[in-house]
């Protein structure tokens, strides 16, 4: 790390621009700003339809892009999971569903949900959007290669949807695709639906890559002056942690998905133990179905912190916006998302609890959970801690804030009964287990989606969406949520299992059935509920009130650009100058309650900033 | 230990205050000094490792009992494509260090060197499993194998994947005066990083698959008894 990287010999100085101050009596040396040394960059800006819209290289155009298809998928996401709340919750109306057809539903809903629409989301979409203006640079550094990543991303859900229409449909097998049930005939979908599971896995990951490379080398290599890595906002920080997480995580998606589509069309054995069926023993042998297991939780667990740490940098930022008050320990929030990310990644073997493995493995896997929750914790305080004594806007946004930092807490919590192993046995495949994933990485993260978009669609599209309906679809969706996942904490307590398609003959029958009706009726609202974001957006973009430029009174770089909505290259003629951090908010002295990023010391040297 | 102390200076400061902001506003904007295409081929170098350490990982959790894993003793040809490696490591290298120098007689003949040896060893790869499926041993035949063709075909893409660049520098070079060489300095020297990872890997794979094997296990137990 060469954070003070200050090589005068390889300055190629541009210009020598220095801003001078307009306060009196100050000296503008204070104002002082090296010359520019990274080379302007050569843009390609579209000229027709297609290349400004369809085939786009500007970051901006792509992260929308990402947000639509993202959206799109999770729509279906949706769909699916209100099929399968109908058979659970009313299964004399389901009747033309099969019991392989729930297992395929409940398969694609979360392979769909967790990858296609929230990680494609948290760091396609608001990454490519908000990245490059953030850190104030022009663009992505790899223009180009972040247009393919996106059309990547397009073929793996064209590949992904497609198995809804081949011989025998999609897989069924869990999203967490366990072999050798996932391509053994008796698991729908065992054929060709699996394998197109697996080439759209390998397509994604192959092109988030390409996305990836550029949101690292953007923020490490192509920040504008003075923006130092201790100066970008916590939701840059989010984003870049995600991203290392997730170039380090995904390859064991990628080398899982491979060897599976190996054994599934070469026959060979990496993940195939010996197997009898019918009385015949089949051509494998030799493999290990729990080395499977190990590759996809290596990539699954880091995965819930590629949506959550993105997640916590928004909503720090969104928080400290709206109660007008600097972020709460900045540098331990900081530490927090890389320790977290650290620690993501020797956690994982706690999904695995009920595997067979060596007690004391699990113990040692139980003790890095518990650890990793108090970086957790800290970040939750730090968010009460910003919001104490702030000055609170309590708009739509704040709103899906404050919903977030309830939600998270409560999935966490449950958390740590999961990360237990002693506890986690008996509640292991319940529906305890449902109601915490949901919760933390369901609910939680939605929640900051749909703040963020409350946030930032004045900068997309210079307009605000509508106040009063924000507030209807937050708290439909608020209390909806808690009407689907409170009780299935208790369906879990009881020991309903996860993944059955009808609860039979079972001792927890009677109990479970009106839980069941009740939490699918809160289903079926919560997901209308969420249609009314999509009308607001299109009434917005008809007759929104127009926004104007930094309508929150923000002080990072993004709410800086000389139009609004940023016009391909973001910055007009210069590249803004930063001066300080993005958190100087009711700074004691200051003329307004906001003191934005590149506004020079000589403009605010009779402030306190120090001291906010 | 610098890299260990700058990683944790940096974590370290506190932007608000009045000191550290006169520091922060002469910072250049940029991390380290390094070309894009460097950094990028670090990266590409990051997420590749974890490919390969996944699948090493997976080879040396299910090292398969009662199987032959001493295929790789008895065949001289990976001796063979491992100093082809050496060799078009070398010469990148050489292109590499001669443009640093401005001495441009010898790299368009250098890259020609990387390319028709990193094909070689590519042609040398398929001769090889040529042998192998001659022998009766193919991808399914046991986990040994499997682990054995998978790599060598990630790998292989991987260095397909460079030789496209490859051709992009080179058709490039070949169009340029002498004199204007340097331009592609920050790709010869990007891919050249590529090259030597390449290598690396190779290296490893090869001391794993010749090292960790039944024979090898027997030997060092006999050796225990």
């Amino acid at each position: 790390m060469s954070e003070d990287y200050n090589d005068n010999k390889t300055i190629q100085a541009q210009s020598s621009e220095t801003i001078s101050g307009s306060g009196s009596g100050v000296s503008p040396d204070i104002d002082y700003v090296r010359p520019a040394e990274i080379p302007e960059q050569d843009l390609y800006h579209g000229h027709s339809f297609i290349t400004k819209w369809v085939f786009c290289q500007d970051a901006k155009v792509i992260g929308v892009q990402y947000f639509l298809l993202a959206t799109f998928t999770g729509i279906i996401g949706l769909i699916l999971s209100w099929l399968m709340r109908l058979q659970l919750g009313f299964p004399e109306l389901a009747s033309f569903m099969t019991a392989e057809h729930y297992y395929q539903f409940v398969t694609m809903h979360g392979m769909i949900m967790v990858v296609y629409f929230l990680t494609a989301l948290f760091l396609g979409g608001f990454g490519n959007f908000l990245i490059p203006l953030m850190v104030g640079a022009r663009d992505m550094v790899f223009p180009y290669l972040n247009m393919v990543s996106f059309w990547m991303f397009f073929i793996a859900v064209g590949v992904l949807l497609a198995s809804f229409f081949v011989p025998g449909g999609p897989t069924g097998s869990g999203w967490t695709l366990y072999p050798p049930q996932a391509i053994l005939e008796g698991t729908p979908g065992s054929g060709m639906g699996i394998m197109l599971m697996c080439i759209s896995l390998i397509l994604f990951v192959a092109g988030f890559t390409m996305g990836g490379l550029n949101y690292l080398i953007t923020v490490l290599q192509a920040r504008t002056r003075g923006m130092t890595l201790m100066r970008m906002p916590l939701t840059v920080w989010g984003i870049f942690t995600a991203t290392v997480l997730a170039m380090l995580a995904f390859p064991a998606l990628l080398v899982g998905a491979l060897m599976m589509s190996l054994d599934n069309i070469l026959g060979t054995s990496f993940f195939m133990p010996t197997i009898l069926k019918a009385g015949e023993v089949l051509e494998y042998g030799g493999g290990s179905p729990i080395l499977f297991q190990h590759l996809f939780w290596f990539f699954g667990h880091p995965e819930v912190y590629i949506v959550a740490l993105p997640a916590f940098g928004i909503i720090s930022d969104l928080i400290s916006v709206h109660a007008r008050k600097n972020i709460f320990g900045y540098r331990m929030m900081v530490w927090a998302i890389v320790g977290i990310g650290a620690l993501s990644f020797f956690v994982w073997a706690h999904h695995m609890y009920v595997s067979g493995m060596n007690p004391w493995f699990g113990f040692f896997f139980a003790t890095t959970t518990l650890i990793i929750a108090v970086p957790t914790a800290m970040k939750v305080y730090n968010w009460i801690l910003t919001l104490w004594r702030g000055n609170i806007r309590l708009n739509t946004v704040m709103l899906w804030c404050l919903g977030f930092i309830v939600t998270f807490v409560n999935g966490g919590i449950t958390g740590i009964f999961l990360g237990n192993v002693t506890v986690d046995v008996p509640l292991s495949d319940t529906y305890f287990v449902i109601a915490h994933f949901h919760m933390v990485m369901g609910i939680a993260p939605l929640m900051v989606i749909m703040g963020a978009v409350y946030h930032w669609f004045p900068l997309v599209a210079g307009r605000f969406l509508d106040e009063k309906l924000g507030k209807w679809h937050f708290w439909l969706t608020f209390l909806g949520a808690y009407s689907i996942y409170f009780p299935m904490h208790y369906l879990g307590f009881i020991g309903v299992p996860r993944r059955y398609f009808e609860m039979y003959d079972s001792p927890y029958m009677t109990s479970a059935v009106g839980m069941n009706e009740f939490i699918s009726m809160a289903a079926f609202i919560v997901g209308a509920a969420q249609f009314i974001l999509i009308y607001n957006i299109i009434r917005a973009l008809k007759i929104g009130k127009p926004s104007g430029h930094n309508p929150w009174k923000a002080c990072s770089l993004e709410w800086l650009t000389p139009s609004v909505p940023p016009e391909h290259g973001n910055w007009g003629e210069r590249l803004p100058v930063v001066h300080r951090w993005a958190y100087d908010y009711s700074v004691p002295g200051a003329k307004e309650d906001f003191i934005t990023q590149t506004t020079p010391p000589s403009d605010v040297a009779n402030t306190e900033v120090e001291k906010t | 230990m610098s890299l260990i102390k700058k990683l944790f200076g940096t974590l370290a400061q506190k932007p608000w205050e009045k000191n550290q902001v006169a520091i922060d506003n002469t910072h250049p904007g940029r991390t380290f000094n390094l070309s894009n295409q460097m950094s990028a081929v670090i990266i590409i170098f990051g997420v590749s490792t974890a490919i390969f350490s996944l699948i090493f990982t997976g080879y040396l959790y299910s090292l398969p009992p009662e199987q032959d894993t001493t295929f790789i003793l008895k065949t001289y040809l990976l001796w063979i494509n491992t100093l082809v490696l050496i060799f078009v490591t070398f010469f990148f290298n050489k292109i590499s260090s001669d443009l640093k120098k401005n001495l441009t007689n010898n790299i368009k003949k250098n890259l020609i060197y990387v390319g028709g040896l990193s094909y070689l060893f590519l042609f040398l790869q398929l001769i090889l499993w040529y042998q192998l499926m001659k022998s009766g041993n193919f991808v399914d035949t046991n986990t040994y194998f499997s682990s054995f063709y998978i790599f060598t075909t990630l790998h292989g893409i991987h260095l397909l994947g460079g030789l496209f660049f490859w051709g992009k520098v080179s058709s490039r070079i070949f169009n340029l005066n002498e004199k204007d060489y340097a331009n592609e300095e920050k790709n010869i020297n990007a891919l050249s990083l590529y090259w030597l990872f390449l290598f690396i890997v190779w290296i490893v794979f090869f001391g794993i698959m010749f090292i960790y094997n039944d024979s090898v296990i027997a030997w060092c137990k006999s050796l225990i008894a």
